[in-house]
């Protein structure tokens, strides 16, 4: 019937129509997804996937690599908030495709790799020479990243030793000593440096609008990990509720809520990026990384118009992270020559120098470089040796999964606090019960 | 008595669209301001008003720190792509639910629709691993073919066409023995073309602003615009400026699509292919 | 599949004017041919689509860590009753219900409107019209540092004017009633000027003849829209609100970038958390995808609920 010829033929061009688009949508002959390797010459591509912070391309490592090694070439992927690139990394380590050569692990997740993919990283406990790596760490750098049965799935690249940024001339204008030898004695304890921040606050020439601290949050992050449990124990349970490294920092830090002491800010956000060009803040705890990050938001004005004391209460670290390569890669091999090379001391110090990174390797800070740094914009502060005695002593502390979310409740509790005057007993209840919610049962 | 006078705006609907039309483009005004200022004067109250001369120079920096020219090829072949499909798809479909009969019809219709309302932020997981199997990680199509498939595009035509087809029209054709494709394409898709218009002019914009899940599937080796622009300003501090700039460049080639189609497209809404 | 921050109201359908209700034939040339023509969009439906689907309604009777998508416990409904028990679920609930009625209602009508003053002989149509698609053509990542700029609590612009204009400034951010305005004026500014050209569209058919008519009736420019405008529009109208409930309902991105910080919570003390926010945190942040699978499909029942109230009501009064 001629009907149900046409109509047959209609059919199969509406369906070759459709298969054509498809076809031409998905031919991609441009672009190589893979790590085109083993082609002319044996050139080598390996793929490092970072987010936001690393600075080694900017440091010029990644081209000094790739000089001494002709056959290697190195590709960066990079995305700038690390929340979007850990979403992207666990998407991919789920299906095991899509990784790259090289991962970062940021200390915020490096608990949960650890927990649960660490059979998917190559161990560096097991690579040529991993018997002369290790030591070049930070004990417990090397700890952050090694499982309870001793795998270790990243070399460290930076750490965050923890110290006290403060802008002199506010503390001056408030008629307190601004010097840091001075201050270094009468910071020793949280409860001195409060002591302290009440006579700010209570002094007559105080900038207007200006505070102690930039937020009971940054006060219990400091705190919270100098005692001997942070969020978890031992096996990496979470125990907030018990824990005496929580218990402590809250004190401390509902206190500086309480007194009004703090500006109620949140760090990196757009106000609180904003508050350093106003000078809404006199002191921040500071670690080494974000020396750079004050030079940019407070600008060229304020230059020498900032110091470093050493923080109250002890050694204490924030961020940091790790190269790991996963076992996913095509050039395993390669891969690890360049995470082995990219974090040992002498590139380490590299990355002092050239981008403000504090290193993860005992050996590096012991370097001249590193351990005589000073920092012209930080009132000649001597920055390596009060960062290297911050790494030096810093306690190892357990670490679990849900660090980031429990630290975040907690925060947000003390914003409570802070901002909508709730009481701290009723704030810590809040957080102990959005610990409970984030950890599930 | 000029009824065709009063149909005309008066000054205070003239107002009322100046005002809109200002809300609406204040902060893609804003982003300019910010591309040309550093995050220190910024952050100075009040915050400048104007744009300066400084925004070439973010611009150049936005262009060397990401690869926006591959950017901006991709996002057009994908958000293109993605466009083209939705449409033509969603019109089939949406005419075969609208004015075909067959078994299965409402089932089908009633199921479309409901998944339309399960939230689809979980379903990265699971579309990831099936991407993954068929090796196109990192490729275009990873982006496009699951995009191209819009339950509300279907939804959408269906209603259109359903209301906006004569069904005396369409029996007037099968009882002259015009095969259903004949009808499709002279009487069906005529009257289609201003809701095509607005679904594809749309959809382009939709998928040329997506980043969750091409953040996942893509890389910035072979980015979409916002997969791209995620990668700027990396370090520790991240220059808003270069940033905002590399956004604008992202958003010129999407008012070079209205400025040159849009008086095409609107006026084919205008003309509004349904007879009163 | 359509992965976005928030979901697309899609246009709606333009009625012919006046057009009595007619009897639809059955044909059978219509049977065969009808597969061909849905075939395209449900070969790809079911290869990208409904596989996620399925996963998402398997998963959510189980105990799954995201890191571990592979380990599943069996566990029946007790995610689905554990959200029941959830002060948080609740909590979402309640923001998503104000939320939504604040940014649906007024954003309708300015739509609305707007369409309405865009349909009159206009200089300049073509600008206008494209200038009301900016705000959904900004991506979402410019558009949250603008407005963080805006309304931020000490150096923004917005508290800037307040305070010049002699008023107290506001904590956009940690209030509860300021955060929801806040961000319910974001869903406003962004979504807008896309139903009103919705609304537009379907306006066009709406017949000139009857405008006149209501002019030679001595009808004033909001009589004119009352009565010739409104009626004309009435399926258009339904279909914006029901996608608007069903948009609302998962209303995600503008929360999740309110916040500033990258946060899930909606704010220090949830006072901003949706429903389409707390499963994102379930899910991505606390890593219990079983229990975030569960609260999509919680979501699910309530658009369907809200989805059959709305076309009831509009049944009620159309034979009203």
């Amino acid at each position: 019937m001629r009907h149900t010829l046409t109509r047959a033929a209609r059919i199969a061009g509406v369906v070759a129509a459709a298969a054509l688009l498809a076809a031409a949508c998905s031919s991609d002959k441009k672009s190589s997804g893979d790590s085109g390797g083993g082609n002319s010459a044996d050139k080598v591509t390996l793929r490092v996937g970072l987010f936001g912070t690393f600075g080694l391309k900017e440091a010029g490592l990644y081209n000094q690599y790739m000089k001494a090694h002709p056959n290697i070439k190195i590709v960066e992927d990079d995305v700038e908030k690390s929340q979007d690139y850990y979403k992207a990394l666990q998407t991919h380590l789920a299906a095991n495709s899509g990784l790259d050569d090289v991962q970062g692990i940021e200390i915020g997740f490096v608990a949960d790799i650890v927990a649960h993919h660490a059979n998917q990283f190559v161990d560096f406990n097991t690579v040529p020479n991993a018997a002369q790596i290790k030591p070049t760490f930070y004990d417990w750098k090397w700890a952050m990243a090694t499982t309870q049965d001793g795998k270790t799935v990243g070399l460290g690249t930076d750490a965050g030793p923890e110290a006290m940024c403060y802008r002199p001339s506010l503390l001056k204008k408030a008629g307190l000593p601004s010097d840091r030898a001075t201050l270094a004695a009468q910071w020793k304890t949280w409860s001195d440096y409060l002591a302290f921040g009440k006579r700010y606050e209570a002094a007559a020439g105080k900038p207007v609008g200006s505070h102690f601290i930039d937020g009971a949050g940054s006060l219990f992050a400091a705190a919270v990990y100098q005692g001997t449990t942070a969020y978890d124990d031992t096996s990496g349970k979470p125990i907030p509720q018990t824990s005496d490294g929580v218990k402590s920092a809250w004190q401390y830090a509902s206190q500086a809520a309480t007194d009004k002491l703090t500006a109620g800010l949140e760090p990196f956000t757009t106000p609180w990026n904003q508050a350093f060009a106003n000078g809404a803040f006199a002191t921040l705890p500071c670690p080494a990384w974000m020396l750079g990050y004050i030079t940019s938001e407070a600008g060229q004005a304020v230059s020498g118009d900032w110091d470093v004391a050493p923080l109250p209460g002890g050694a204490a670290n924030w961020g940091g992270s790790w190269l790991g390569v996963p076992k996913a890669s095509k050039h395993q091999k390669e891969a690890e020559d360049l995470v082995t090379w990219l974090t040992a001391p002498a590139q380490q110090v590299t990355m002092w120098t050239s981008q403000q990174h504090f290193p993860s390797s005992s050996t590096a800070a012991a370097d001249p470089k590193v351990a005589n740094a000073k920092s012209e914009y930080f009132n000649n502060a001597p920055i390596g040796q009060i960062f290297g005695d911050s790494a030096k002593n810093l306690k190892q502390t357990p670490i679990g999964p849900y660090d980031t979310q429990l630290e975040q409740a907690f925060r947000s509790a003390l914003l409570t606090v802070e901002s909508q005057g709730k009481s701290p007993e009723s704030a810590f209840n809040d957080a102990l019960k959005n610990a409970k919610e984030i950890v599930g049962d | 008595m000029s009824a065709r006078r009063i149909l005309r705006a008066g000054p205070v609907s003239y107002t009322i669209l100046v005002v809109t039309a200002l809300i609406s483009v204040f902060p893609l005004y804003w982003t300019a301001v910010i591309a040309s200022h550093t995050n220190n004067e910024m952050a100075r109250t009040p915050p400048p008003f104007w744009p300066t001369g400084n925004i070439f120079h973010n611009l150049r920096l936005a262009m060397d720190q990401a690869p926006l020219t591959k950017a901006l090829v991709n996002s057009l072949i994908v958000a293109g792509c993605i466009a083209l499909g939705t449409t033509l798809f969603c019109t089939l479909s949406g005419f075969a639910f609208a004015k075909l009969s067959f078994r299965g019809r409402r089932g089908l219709l009633a199921f479309t629709i409901a998944t339309m309302m399960v939230p689809t932020q979980l379903g990265i997981i699971p579309l990831f691993m099936l991407v993954a199997k068929l090796h196109w990680v990192n490729h275009l199509q990873a982006v496009i073919l699951p995009t191209v498939v819009s339950a509300f595009g279907v939804f959408f035509m269906r209603q259109f066409l359903s209301q906006a087809v004569p069904t005396e029209l369409l029996e007037a054709g099968w009882v002259d023995g015009a095969s259903t494709f004949r009808i499709f394409r002279s009487i069906v898709l005529p009257i289609a073309r201003p809701a095509m218009a607005v679904l594809g002019m749309l959809t382009f914009l939709m998928a040329w602003n997506d980043f969750f899940w091409p953040i996942v599937a893509l890389t910035t080796q072979n980015p979409t615009v916002q997969v791209a622009l995620a990668g700027l300003g990396t370090g520790y501090v991240p220059q808003q400026a270069v940033i905002m700039a590399g956004t604008l460049i992202g958003t010129v080639p999407v008012l070079i699509v209205f400025a040159l189609l849009g008086r095409h497209i609107v006026g084919g809404i205008m003309q509004g292919a349904i007879k009163g | 599949m359509t992965i976005t921050t928030t979901p697309a109201t899609a246009p709606s359908s333009a009625p012919p004017a006046i057009s009595p209700p007619r009897r639809r034939r059955r044909t059978a040339l219509g049977s065969r041919a009808a597969y061909a023509y849905i075939a395209p969009f449900f070969v790809l439906f079911a290869a990208f689509s409904l596989y996620p689907f399925i996963y998402t309604a398997w998963v959510s009777m189980h105990e799954v860590d995201l890191s571990t998508p592979n380990k599943m416990t069996w566990v029946g409904w007790s995610n689905y009753t554990k959200l029941l028990h959830n002060e948080f679920f609740w909590n979402a609930l309640k923001n998503t219900f104000t939320i939504g009625i604040i940014s649906t209602v007024p954003q309708l009508c300015l739509a609305l409107g707007l369409a309405h003053l865009l349909n009159y002989k206009l200089r300049g149509k073509t600008f206008y019209r494209v200038a009301m698609l900016m705000p959904y053509a900004t991506s979402i990542a410019a558009s949250t540092l603008i407005f963080a700029q805006l309304f931020g609590r000490d150096y923004g612009l917005i508290n800037w004017v307040l305070s010049e204009l002699g008023f107290h400034r506001v904590d956009w951010v940690n209030g509860h009633w300021p955060s929801q305005i806040a961000i319910s004026l974001i869903v406003t500014w962004r979504w807008t000027g896309y139903n009103a050209l919705i609304y537009l569209a379907g306006m066009q058919a709406i017949s000139t003849d009857l405008y006149e008519a209501a002019v030679i009736d001595g009808a004033s420019r909001w009589q004119q829209f009352r009565y010739v405008t409104i009626p004309g529009l009435r399926p258009t109208i339904l279909f914006t609100i029901v996608v608007s409930t069903i948009g609302a309902t998962q209303l995600f991105g503008e929360p999740l970038l309110f916040a500033g910080d990258g946060t899930t919570s909606g704010g220090a003390s949830h006072q901003f958390q949706t429903l389409g926010l707390l499963m994102y945190q379930q899910g991505w942040t606390n890593f219990h995808l079983g229990q975030a699978a569960a609260t999509a499909w919680t979501m699910f029942l309530i658009i369907v609920v809200l989805v059959l109230i709305n076309t009831a009501l509009a049944r009620g009064r159309r034979s009203s």
